[in-house]
């Protein structure tokens, strides 16, 4: 009966109740939006940094990636490869030549880092070509073709078909030159990468710097799913001692950093948001206890137990925080839901979003543990936003709380 | 045997600033399926009187004894379950729960003591079809009129069983015919299951009814007399 009464009890002033109610409603909404939101630029970045820049896992000989020395190969590559790729849970494996290199045209220059890819296989690992805007991906027979990003065509003015000049080094250490026609223009989320990136063909680049046949310097390996990285990266590690095998969040240390902590500051921007609701649940449940003092002073002059009293305060705020919770979370996983499928178009300040790396059309998104973790918020706020209404409830004296003083 | 005692009973409140002496040394014996008014002007110390026996409030000093328990110096806790179990509590604004129905009002107090089920509806049914409130009994109180809704009070105030009922004003809020109509319903309780009923009260209707007069000034009983309707009934 006491839950019965708990529950009856917060529909005696519906107004006051569903003003509550809504408070919660909206900023359970607001907050598990605003994370949704996050986890999903988030989560997007990821992808497309795994899917388009780096791989899960990337195979270098040690020290390659301290200043992209080409003396530093992966000479073996073609067994490497095939030892990896017989893994389970590897989805592909390419092995790429990559190298620091500066583009010219008569108006401008910049410093970029040129990979030399088979285009068949390292379509596989990564899925620029489906980040191309104009242009084909190395659909021509032609030698000395080059995709380039959006960023660098501006910055070098360059339109698609336009001459490229690569200044390279050759791996006898001389400087040589080679013109490249731009085939292609690819569109990433990441500014910095579409400035800094340009894709030729492997052997176009083995022409020009000579380096030996079969020889790489970045294996690139992409796996079914996420969660096995460590696991596949530390088999990698003893079947290769001598190779640096590193994971996607070795290779983008802010990217890890951002997709640790991003869950912290979830659970954190929920809780702000659910300790400013407890202050408006103290205050209703304050004044529903001053307006019920006869009442209450009747339930313990007849018999009933302080500690049951007090529950029942407790009950009553557990019960009027949950119906907002419930309500509240419903309508978040239904937005979450169809924004999540459409996206949210940011395009109209895509150029900032872009610069810090991120999409322009953002998906929401939000695990379902989440939401576990949220009841369980949930339910500690409200206990702890109706213990200072239930102590209040208790130290009535009976004997004046009858009479209503 | 008397069922509850009072001996030398005083509450003075303010006891550090200006003391008021709401109780003065009362002394009082109540037998079992009496019927009686405490009256006097207000401030005699009618309600601090019936707070004191029914252990809602602590004397200064004295005793109260209830079936030869001294309820003064009961751990709070022992008190609170005594309550539940011997003392049936009538209050002036019948103070019943508004979310329950009638039923459920009369059957909350054996819930508290863990009665059964069937025992609970049993019990509320024959009290309120005594209290004339059969085809109430699903509705809320808000619905009833103030004598329904003191009808009410009794039947919860006599579901636990007590050994006796205090009953603080029960007609201060009633018009003559709902009054008139409960103190006729209590007076037959009484008749019928020898229930003690103790009253605070001005009402002049229950001071007829009632067939012992206590009466109370600044806080001393000033006089204690069985009236003669009690002497009428003890000789027939």
């Amino acid at each position: 009966m006491l839950v019965r009464i708990a529950w009856r009890n917060i529909w005696r002033n519906k107004t006051r109740s569903l003003v509550i109610i809504t408070a919660v409603v909206v900023g359970l909404w607001g907050g598990i939006f605003a994370d949704a939101f996050m986890q999903g630029m988030t989560e997007q970045q990821i992808f497309t940094t795994i899917h388009t820049e780096t791989g899960h896992i990337q195979l270098n000989d040690s020290g390659f990636l301290l200043n992209h020395d080409i003396q530093l190969q992966v000479h073996n590559a073609d067994s490497v490869v095939a030892a990896l790729a017989s893994i389970p849970g590897v989805q592909a494996v390419a092995a790429s030549f990559q190298m620091s290199a500066m583009a010219s045209t008569a108006s401008s220059s910049a410093a970029l880092l040129v990979n030399g890819i088979t285009p068949k296989t390292a379509a596989r690992v990564s899925d620029i070509a489906s980040k191309l805007v104009q242009g084909d991906y190395f659909k021509s027979d032609r030698q000395n073709l080059v995709l380039i990003g959006q960023q660098l065509a501006e910055k070098l003015k360059v339109k698609l078909h336009a001459r490229i000049v690569l200044t390279l080094q050759t791996t006898e250490g001389d400087i040589i030159y080679g013109a490249f026609r731009v085939e292609g223009i690819y569109k990433t989320h990441n500014s910095d990468f579409d400035k800094e990136t340009v894709y030729v063909r492997e052997k176009d680049l083995q022409n020009l710097i000579h380096f030996p046949g079969g020889a790489a310097t970045v294996i690139t390996v992409l796996l079914h799913r996420d969660k096995d990285t460590k696991g596949i990266a530390d088999i990698a590690e003893q079947k290769f001692p001598s190779l640096q095998v590193q994971t996607w969040t070795e290779l983008s240390p802010m990217l890890q950093l951002l997709s640790g902590t991003i869950r912290q500051m979830t659970v954190i921007f929920v809780a702000i948001i659910l300790i400013a609701l407890a202050f408006g649940i103290v205050n209703t449940m304050l004044m529903a206890v001053m307006e019920r003092t006869r009442e209450i002073g009747m339930l313990l002059s007849v018999g009933m137990k302080p500690s049951r009293v007090f529950g029942m305060i407790l009950l009553e705020t557990v019960f009027l925080s949950l119906t907002g919770a419930v309500i509240g979370v419903l309508i978040s996983i239904a937005t979450v839901y169809w924004f999540g499928k459409h996206g949210i178009n940011l395009s109209i300040i895509a150029e900032g979003i872009n610069a810090l790396g991120y999409s322009s059309i953002v998906y929401p998104t939000l695990g379902a543990e989440f939401y576990g973790i949220l009841a369980l918020m949930v339910i500690f706020i409200a206990v702890i936003a109706g213990l200072f209404p239930a102590r209040r409830a208790v130290r009535l004296k009976p004997a004046e709380a009858v009479r209503g003083e | 045997m008397s069922i509850i005692e009072v001996k030398a009973l005083t509450k003075t409140y303010n006891e550090t600033m200006v003391p008021v002496h709401a109780l003065n040394g009362i002394d009082l014996a109540f037998q079992k399926g009496e019927f009686t008014a405490i009256v006097g002007p207000s401030g005699c110390g009618k309600t601090t009187l019936l707070n004191m026996i029914g252990g809602l409030d602590q004397p200064t000093s004295g005793k109260v004894m209830i079936d030869a328990r001294d309820i003064t110096v009961m751990p709070s806790g022992k008190l609170v379950d005594f309550r539940l179990h011997n003392i049936g509590f009538i209050f002036q604004s019948y103070n019943l729960i508004p979310v329950l129905t009638v039923k459920e009002n009369v059957e909350f107090i054996m819930e508290l003591q863990h009665t059964s089920r069937k025992d609970r509806e049993e019990r509320a049914r024959y009290l309120l079809d005594e209290m004339g409130l059969r085809d109430k009994m699903n509705v809320r109180p808000k619905y009833l009129s103030g004598g329904q809704q003191q009808r009410v009070a009794v039947a919860r105030a006599l579901a636990s069983k007590p050994i006796f009922v205090l009953a603080d004003e029960p007609t201060a809020n009633l018009d003559s015919k709902s009054a008139d109509t409960l103190l006729e319903m209590m007076a037959e309780l009484n008749r019928k299951e020898e229930m003690t009923f103790i009253f605070s009260t001005h009402d002049q209707r229950v001071m007829d009814k009632a067939r012992r007069l206590v009466t109370l000034e600044d806080g001393k009983v000033i006089s204690d007399q069985q009236t003669e309707k009690h002497y009428a009934q003890a000789l027939h």
